[in-house]
């Protein structure tokens, strides 16, 4: 067993399953956020019900996002001690400052919004969903930085072999990290949007109930995503251009990609530098999903009077249309990080010297227990949300259900006595 | 600038173990209840303060990686059974908690029970086999790499395992004791203060281990801390149990919190001035101030997280006040 493959493999499997659920956390988080705003403004029960049922949703996919998350920041010591040893002092600073400044408060904020209904005060219970909102986009800024400078390494110098930190602000002005982070946020958006339109679409086409509450979430939905998918091709277009001169053994010319193996192969010794030619058919597709989506969004032009209800075929087109912005992100994964190889660092770290010293047998057992333990977890989850999806906007939501019981003194016993 | 973020990530850690702690301890309380409501009645117990406790671990290994790189990757890789089993159980934990109330089966709703007590047990196991595997040291070699996993597998990081898992159920226990209605805190208590002499063989077996290998009299750079240890675990389980005998389950709580804070911080002191302590040659031993980061990033990692952590510690603060006391009817129920 080659523990580097295995090492490769295991991380690619637990970046792809955080990376699916973290995009949908990143869309609904927005969307949720214009629900519940709504409907402490307008005080109108639908968005009350709208918030509760996305709401659901949103804290069911949560749960995988954290989950993968956990593995993978544990995956960088267990599995990859190079990358600490080398480069740690550089790229070791954005996730500290993600960790501290960023997700410990939105993992703080949403335990007090799940648990806060009716015991908050309205103004305080929305000021929470906002600040997981903006916690959750400072921590994609901070991870995305740290992802640009494994694309790009900047602000720094090498003394004795070891990266250190020269000039942070580099880090965050990074050519590989602005256009992307902004692609991935709208990747999310037409995710988060797509999702709901699409949800909400099979209930219309199953004549639920509750027409008026999906009516309005295929609204808000569909209009999100045919807003944002549009920039996202166009930063994701501007992204190429940014990175083709950082990577010419990736996006150059045929010139500049012999320049830079030459380069290569004087400074780390022979070895085969160029990336596997798998990213050129990802890009080559996740392009042809970027339009289709974009002919998907295109059908906004029926929402008035309805249309796109009474037709029906384009509630269907919605509906089928839900796993595209998943297949899209992991092709976008894959162009981006594949494309990368063999390097962890492109150009100044290997994935060979970066993967721990740690044998086959172990990194096996590792790599199956974790992407069984990840996979069951995810496939578990996604069928949790199906099922919630399925049910609709029910009285017995269990997210902000009004306690049974209305007790006369509202003051908690005292405990800590 | 070392030692206080040194000192910074043994808060991180050590409030984890508080605060994750009784996660676990609750968890492991799952398997004493056969009543589904009852379980769902711990659970809730513990609901707002869940996902606040968890992310202690999340900014502890933060700390980690972005002040102690070097530290990092050696500790991870060189512990790594330790590490991975006790991800694996707050891993089960983090989903099974969450999960459990979705599907509207009993019988879903019980398998996901059982998932939550083996991860806190198996998170338990962990942590201690972790500490354990800092305190008897690791084969570091001059390259500053650990080769192989066999070192961690002791007398001495079984027993200490073995001991995080009673501490953490005694821990449970005092939390519940605290913040289930009066009725139902009694017999928790009762089984707390019967868990108290079980922890204290434990803790004694594990001394006793320790004092017995050579591999952790080498490491204990500090013997007065190392010293400190027992004794002080012994005085706070005592503690714990006339907290518990008295019914002042806040005094049990305090005390039960001491004994999951003093491993991480002795073992710490006990190491000082070393990080890792290297078993085949003591000279390649990584100390704190070799395991730092470079100046530039620990003031950049000051500059920018120091400001902050006053209005962290007060939104955790915001959340114990705002679910304070004990749950009742009027407690929202979520997992």
């Amino acid at each position: 067993m080659d523990p580097l493959l295995l090492a490769r493999l295991q991380f690619a499997t637990t970046t792809s399953i955080h990376f699916l659920f973290v995009l949908v956390t990143l869309g609904l988080i927005t969307l949720l956020v214009y629900l519940q705003t709504a409907w402490v403004v307008t005080k109108k029960p639908v968005y009350e019900r709208l918030t509760r049922f996305w709401g659901t949703l949103y804290v069911i996919n949560y749960v995988l996002g954290i989950a993968a998350g956990v593995v993978m920041e544990f995956q960088f010591g267990l599995n990859w001690s190079g990358l600490s040893k080398y480069v740690g002092n550089v790229f070791g600073a954005p996730l500290a400052i993600e960790t501290l400044t960023a997700f410990f408060l939105e993992s703080t904020f949403l335990g007090m919004w799940i648990f806060g209904w009716h015991r908050l005060r309205r103004g305080v219970h929305l000021a929470l969903l906002w600040g997981v909102a903006l916690t959750a986009y400072i921590s994609a800024f901070w991870i995305m930085a740290g992802n640009a400078w494994m694309q790009n390494p900047v602000g720094y110098e090498m003394r004795d072999g070891i990266a250190h930190l020269t000039e942070f602000s580099a880090l965050v002005t990074n050519p590989a990290f602005r256009m992307a982070f902004v692609h991935t946020m709208l990747a999310a958006l037409v995710t988060g949007g797509i999702l709901m339109a699409s949800i909400s679409s099979w209930h219309l086409i199953r004549r639920t109930a509750d027409f008026e509450l999906f009516r309005k979430s295929l609204r808000i939905g569909l209009v999100t995503a045919a807003l944002t998918v549009g920039p996202l091709l166009h930063f994701g277009f501007i992204q190429l251009a940014d990175m083709a001169p950082l990577q010419p053994t990736k996006y150059g010319t045929p010139e500049e990609k012999e320049a830079k193996i030459a380069e290569l192969t004087t400074a780390f010794g022979p070895g085969d530098y160029e990336p596997p030619t798998i990213f050129l058919s990802s890009l080559s597709f996740m392009f042809i999903i970027g339009f289709l989506l974009v002919l998907i969004c295109l059908q906004f032009v029926l929402l008035p009077k309805d249309l796109l209800i009474r037709l029906r075929f384009p509630l269907w087109i919605l509906l089928f249309a839900l796993p595209l912005p998943f297949v899209a992100a992991i092709l976008g994964w894959i162009t981006r990080e594949v494309g990368r190889q063999p390097w962890a660092v492109y150009g100044l770290l290997r994935v060979e010297d970066a993967v721990s010293p740690v044998s086959g047998g172990v990194m096996f057992t590792s790599f199956l227990g974790f992407t069984l333990l990840l996979g069951t977890l995810a496939i578990t989850n996604w069928v949790l949300i199906a099922k919630h999806a399925a049910r609709g906007a029910h009285d017995d939501l269990a997210l902000g259900r009004p306690p049974e019981q209305e007790p006369a003194d509202d003051r908690p016993d005292p405990a800590f006595v | 600038m070392e030692l206080a973020w040194y000192a910074l990530l043994g808060v991180f850690f050590a409030a984890y173990l508080v605060l994750g702690g009784y996660d676990y301890g609750t968890g492991l309380m799952l398997a004493r209840s056969g009543d589904p409501a009852a379980r769902r009645g711990l659970l809730n117990a513990v609901g707002p303060f869940f996902l606040g406790n968890e992310v202690w671990l999340i900014a502890a290994v933060g700390i980690l990686f972005g002040a102690f790189p070097i530290l990092e990757g050696e500790l991870l890789a060189g512990l790594y059974p330790a590490f991975a089993g006790a991800v694996t159980g707050v891993i089960l934990v983090t989903a099974a908690v969450q999960l459990r109330s979705r599907p509207a089966s009993r019988w879903a709703r019980t398998a996901w029970d059982r998932v939550i007590v083996v991860g806190s047990a198996l998170a338990a196991l962990g942590w201690g086999a972790v500490l354990a595997g800092m305190l008897q040291g690791v084969p570091l070699n001059e390259e500053g790499r650990v080769e192989g996993i066999g070192h961690l597998f002791t007398p001495f990081a079984l027993a200490a395992a073995v001991t995080m898992v009673a501490l953490v159920a005694v821990h449970g226990a005092a939390f519940l004791a605290l913040r289930l209605p009066v009725d139902e805190a009694g017999p928790v208590a009762a089984l707390g203060r019967r868990l108290v002499p079980v922890a204290l063989a434990a803790g004694v077996v594990t001394t006793v281990v320790a004092l017995l290998s050579d591999r952790v009299r080498d490491a204990a750079q500090q013997p007065l801390a190392a010293i400190a240890m027992p004794v002080l675990l012994v005085v706070a389980l005592l503690v714990a149990w006339v907290g518990f005998g008295r019914r002042s389950p806040g005094l049990a709580f305090t005390a039960t919190s001491v004994t999951l804070a003093l491993p991480v911080l002795l073992v710490g002191a006990t190491l000082w001035p070393n990080a890792l302590y290297s078993t085949i040659d003591p000279a390649a031993s990584l100390t704190v101030a070799d395991a730092a980061a470079s100046g530039p990033t620990l003031r950049l990692l000051t500059w920018l997280t120091v400001p902050l952590l006053p209005a962290l510690l007060g939104f955790q603060v915001m959340l114990w006040w705002v679910f304070r006391g004990r749950t009742g009817g009027r407690a929202p129920v979520y997992w």
